[in-house]
């Protein structure tokens, strides 16, 4: 094969959304792309809890969400606060939230489908795909990242973009990261449970078409994490995300708290009768805005998406699939404008990701970083919730104490005092 | 002459295919090669055995005459044993044909003079119904009919055989496993052991409890650590023991598909969502490699 | 008389496969593969093409959704591939499926050797080379676990349940190859990105002026479901459950 034959404009490692959504765009303005993915289906492996914000679709071509393979749209957001066997449901539900087509809208997704169908765009729009191809290195020639080299093959481009999601091995090869501290990753793990559409909509009160998001807190037995559920058509995704460093340290496994939420009498209910069809555990950044990598790029270059530590975890949602659609496409604009000049193509590319506000998104959101890492998060406020209900709600015959009393003592009860509530509540309100 | 034509190179197929004609009160033809078999066929219920002369060994290579032979004697049905031989004989007898042909049926009847035939798809997950009119042809595996007595009549038939194949050399195999399909006890193993050494594991604990050793396919075929009759499965043994423990087997369903009769299914695999834990009665999720040398000591006492 | 032809069929991941509490079977979920032991046919074409100086084509006759098959058979090194594209393989037996092959490959000059699988992932009726081989009247070799080819010569080896068997013939035939004939290598990146450059011809079932009605009537299609007790003994440490299952395996009795 000639050299020109094993050369592209660009080379895209993984075809998650961040790749997938890269390469489309290149491909629209008539580049010479190359997606290259491990999965012998895109998204085969990948995990996500669930729901997307389609106003990334949007950005890459207005209207597209349309024909996504979306789940359902997302009309009750809700937050579940678990203390011992009690709960705490808070569901704000808003019919018109997301309706109709006034994009942009949220919606649950399945990865295995969604991400098959993005890649699928890609191809259309004139990318070439190629699935079942695991790239091991990069090239490097006088100090440019070059091409890529998967099994015996060596292909070359003039950018190679890193979509290859967190702990990402190409920006390794690149010298841009070192292997991930655990400090900034969480561990998911989630569990998707199929059941008839019917069943879930009667379930979570939804009306056709209507989704459900829930954020779970108090299901970690303390560690820092928390947990989520989504319900797609005629599925639930239920999953916890947990610090792995904390779990390393707890005297139950991963699994096992992961089975203890299953039973949990809120839970049981909701997942009752389904069938387990998938399982699986992956890595999420949490360090938001400084989990960023300090370099995002070098000569020949790139890092898009988890690659390069974009994901927003507010405590109440993990919002990553956006950003690894926006950061795609910025990558792309930036490639676009550096025709002349691909050394340019790195700059450029910092300031689409102020220009599409993906970086001030995560500066906006860094505050909860701190917020999050108050390690009483986890397990005592949702139980003081639930103490502090629990107290309002009990008529015993006896002459009521007062609702503030009633906190107080709740507050007391859980080894907690007013001084860290109000810090929490300083930090929490600094952070928005 | 209307009536069942059989062939088997298996006597014992041919047999149990005649005791199939008679159940439905066809009149069984015996199609042969071999002057032995014939002989020793002649009680076995059929109306008559043909013992078939021609220039090849292969009884492959007469598909075509025989295609012939059916239609000009109006047979309502070719019914052959499914063996490696068989199974091409009959195809290619329907190519012949271009007749409707059902492979390896699980169950034949006869309802309005139709013959419905079930057999299995997708490795056994799924169960077909089909039915055929006119002539047809059908493969029967052993062991599915009755075999009956009753004298049949002898004749010779000249057949014009195609000669483009012939054969070089014959090795017969010599069969080194037992017959697992009588087992009482089986244990098996799959892909998860690492070298042929290690089959020593499961060998302990079949010795403790007196059970045979068999394995999946991908062990006797493509490592070749077991012989070729050791492997369970649609394509290998059908097996019916009292109990059936496997080791790293992940259960596809065409390994499955030969331990279905089991008495009692016992699963010990690292992967809690292998396939082989649906179809178990006990599993332990755990290396094999841990599990089983313990629970070899604990079957010991 | 040098092409190489491999027949592969496009079938539904068996794993993927849900039966429904009425038996119904529900294939909606389930993923399209090459038949696994076809990936063998495709890597003996490749190699036997190679021996007879020619190209190796793949024929594959599916349906709309057999189209992905054609860039993962090409990149395991097939030089072109034929696709009868038709709504009728979805009800195709055994001889409507053989006449839609054996049509197709008549469209193509030259063809020294026709290689099938044992048998398919989805029917393992294994009649599909043999039919072929009767309705072109080439002379067939089936259970093949090893072939040379010299000059016009094929010498196979046929693993048969008594013996093994050495035949010869002459070429053009139809071979039915076992897996075991060589272990079908995963494709690489140049061959994935050479695959989407190579030839398609595709067919339709007017084109083929072949019947393509099944000779069999098919009455019903049930799911098999296995009732079993699925006991996991998971409770304490190892020791522990080894102990619990050999403590319910003497109560069963079948110790
Ligand atoms: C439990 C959990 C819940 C989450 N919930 C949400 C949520 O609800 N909403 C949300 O927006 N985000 C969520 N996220 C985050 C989101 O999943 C990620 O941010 C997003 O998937 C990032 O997309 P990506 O394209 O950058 O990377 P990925 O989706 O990880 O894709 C990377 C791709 O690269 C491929 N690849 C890797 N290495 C190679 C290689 N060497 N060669 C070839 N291919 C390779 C992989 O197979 C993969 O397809 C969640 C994450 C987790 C773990
Ligand atoms: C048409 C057709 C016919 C077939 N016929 C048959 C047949 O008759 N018989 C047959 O067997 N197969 C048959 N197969 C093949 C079948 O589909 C499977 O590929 C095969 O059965 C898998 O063998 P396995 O379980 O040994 O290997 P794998 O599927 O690789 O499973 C290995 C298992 O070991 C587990 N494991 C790994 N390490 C350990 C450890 N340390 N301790 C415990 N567990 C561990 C893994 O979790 C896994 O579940 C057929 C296939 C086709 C397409
Ligand atoms: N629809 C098809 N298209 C191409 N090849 C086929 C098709 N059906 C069967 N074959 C070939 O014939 C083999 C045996 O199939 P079967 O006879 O159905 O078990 C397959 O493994 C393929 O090699």
């Amino acid at each position: 094969m000639s050299q020109a034959e094993d050369k592209f404009d660009s080379i895209i490692v993984g075809a998650g959304p961040a790749g997938s959504a890269c390469a489309y765009t290149l491909a629209k303005a008539g580049k010479n792309v190359l997606l290259i993915e491990r999965g012998d289906t895109p998204g085969a492996k990948n995990v996500t809890g669930g729901r997307i914000y389609t106003y990334a679709l949007e950005m890459l071509e207005p209207g597209l969400y349309a024909e996504a393979a979306l789940e359902r749209r997302v009309t009750h957001e809700q937050i579940m606060l678990l203390g011992g066997e009690r709960a705490i449901t808070v569901d704000f539900h808003q019919p018109g939230f997301n309706a109709g087509d006034q994009a942009p809208m949220s919606f649950t997704i399945l990865r295995a489908v969604f991400d098959e169908w993005l890649a699928a765009k890609a191809e259309e729009a004139g990318a070439i795909v190629a699935c079942g191809i695991k790239v091991d290195r990069l090239i490097e020639q006088e100090g440019r990242i070059v091409g890529v080299v998967a099994g015996e093959d060596e292909m070359y481009a003039d950018v190679v973009i890193a979509a290859d999601g967190v702990n990402s091995l190409m920006a390794q090869e690149a010298g841009l990261i070192k292997d991930i501290a655990a400090k900034n990753v969480g561990v998911g793990v989630k569990e998707v449970i199929e059941l008839p559409e019917q069943t879930i909509s009667e379930r979570f009160n939804l009306r056709t078409d209507e989704g459900a998001a829930r954020m779970l807190l108090g299901c970690t037995e303390g560690i820092h994490g928390g947990g989520f559920l989504y319900t797609n058509k005629q599925s639930i995704s239920l999953g916890c995300v947990f610090t792995p460093e904390e779990v390393a340290r707890h005297r139950k496994s991963v699994q096992e708290i992961f089975q203890d939420l299953k039973m949990h009498p809120a839970i049981a209910p909701l997942i009752a009768d389904g069938e387990s069809i998938e399982y699986s555990a992956h890595l999420v950044s949490e360090a938001g805005f400084r989990g960023i990598h300090p370099r995002l790029y070098r000569e020949g270059f790139l890092m898009v998406g988890d690659a390069a530590g974009f994901v927003v975890n507010t405590g109440y949602s993990i919002r990553g699939i956006d950003l690894a659609i926006v950061s795609g496409i910025a990558a792309a604009k930036a490639i676009i404008a550096a025709a002349e000049n691909i050394a340019l193509a790195g700059p450029n590319y910092m300031q689409e990701l102020n220009r599409l506000k993906l970086m001030p998104t995560m500066k906006a959101t860094d505050g909860y970083f701190e917020v999050l890492e108050t390690p009483w998060l986890y397990d005592k406020i949702p139980n003081l919730a639930n103490d502090v209900m629990e107290k309002l709600f009990k008529v015993d015959g006896e002459t009521p104490s007062g609702v503030k009393e009633n906190v107080l003592g709740a507050i007391k009860a859980n080894g907690l005092s007013i001084w860290q509530l109000t810090k929490l509540g300083i930090k929490g309100v600094r952070s928005l | 002459m209307a009536g069942i034509f059989i062939y088997s190179d298996k006597a014992d197929i041919t047999s149990e295919i005649i005791g199939f004609a008679r159940l439905n009160g066809k009149l069984p033809v015996v199609l042969t090669l071999s002057e032995k078999d014939a002989q020793a066929l002649r009680n076995a219920g059929a109306d008559k055995i043909i013992v078939i002369k021609g220039q090849s060994e292969m009884i492959e290579n007469y598909a075509r005459a025989i295609a012939a032979v059916l239609k000009n004697e109006g047979a309502e049905l070719f019914a052959v044993g499914a063996t490696p031989r068989g199974r091409d004989l009959a195809a290619r007898v329907a190519g012949y044909l271009d007749c409707a042909m059902v492979s390896d049926i699980s169950s034949a009847s006869y309802k309005d003079e139709q013959l419905i035939c079930t057999r299995m798809l997708y490795g056994g997950a799924v169960q077909q119904t089909e039915k055929l009119s006119g002539l047809s042809v059908i493969t029967v595996p052993a062991g599915k009919y009755e075999p009956v007595q009753g004298e049949a009549s002898l004749q010779t038939l000249e057949l014009q055989a195609d000669t483009r194949v012939s054969v070089v050399e014959t090795a017969p195999i010599v069969k080194e496993g037992v017959d697992l399909s009588k087992a009482e006890k089986v244990v098996c193993v799959g892909m998860a052991l690492d070298k042929a050494e290690d089959l020593q594991i499961a060998r302990d604990l079949a010795n403790v409890i007196g059970a045979e050793v068999g394995c999946t396919r991908s062990i006797a075929e493509e490592r070749h650590w077991l012989p070729a009759e050791s492997y369970i499965g649609i394509s290998g043994a059908v097996v019916k023991p009292k109990l059936y423990i496997s080791m790293g087997v992940s259960g596809q369903i065409q390994h499955v598909y030969g331990i279905r009769d089991a008495g009692l299914i016992v699963a010990i695999d690292t992967n809690e969502k292998a396939p082989i834990f649906k179809a178990a009665d006990y599993g332990i999720v755990g290396d094999l490699y841990q599990v089983v040398p313990m629970l070899t000591e604990a079957l010991k006492k | 008389m040098s092409q190489v032809i491999a027949c592969y069929k496009w079938v539904a991941d068996e794993a993927d496969i849900r039966i429904n509490a009425d038996l119904s079977v529900d294939l909606s979920k389930a993923k399209g593969k090459i038949s696994d032991y076809d990936k063998n046919v495709i890597e003996a074409a490749v190699q036997a093409a190679a021996a007879l100086g020619g190209k190796a084509v793949g024929v594959t006759f599916g349906t709309a959704d057999a189209k992905p098959s054609l860039k993962d058979a090409l990149s395991r090194g097939l030089d072109e591939a034929c696709y009868i594209n038709a709504q009728e393989a979805s009800q195709a037996d055994g001889a409507a499926t053989a006449r839609a092959l054996a049509a197709a490959i008549k469209k193509i000059a030259d063809v020294g050797l026709i290689i099938c699988a044992e048998g398919a992932s989805d029917t393992y009726s294994r009649q599909t080379a043999p039919r072929i081989g009767a309705l072109l009247d080439l002379p067939v070799v089936t259970s093949v676990s090893k072939m040379d080819i010299n000059g016009n010569i094929l010498t196979a080896a046929r693993k048969l349940d008594d013996c093994m068997q050495t035949v010869k013939v002459e070429l053009p035939a139809v071979v039915a190859v076992l897996p075991e004939i060589n272990p079908a290598p995963i494709p690489g990146l140049k061959a994935v990105l050479a695959a989407g450059k190579k030839t398609v011809t595709e067919l339709k079932a007017a084109d083929l002026g072949a019947d393509l009605t099944p000779r069999s009537t098919v009455s019903e299609v049930k799911g098999y479901v296995m009732n079993r007790k699925n006991i996991i003994f998971n409770e304490g440490d190892l020791a522990e459950q080894v102990k619990a299952l050999a403590a319910a395996l003497r109560k069963e009795g079948v110790l």
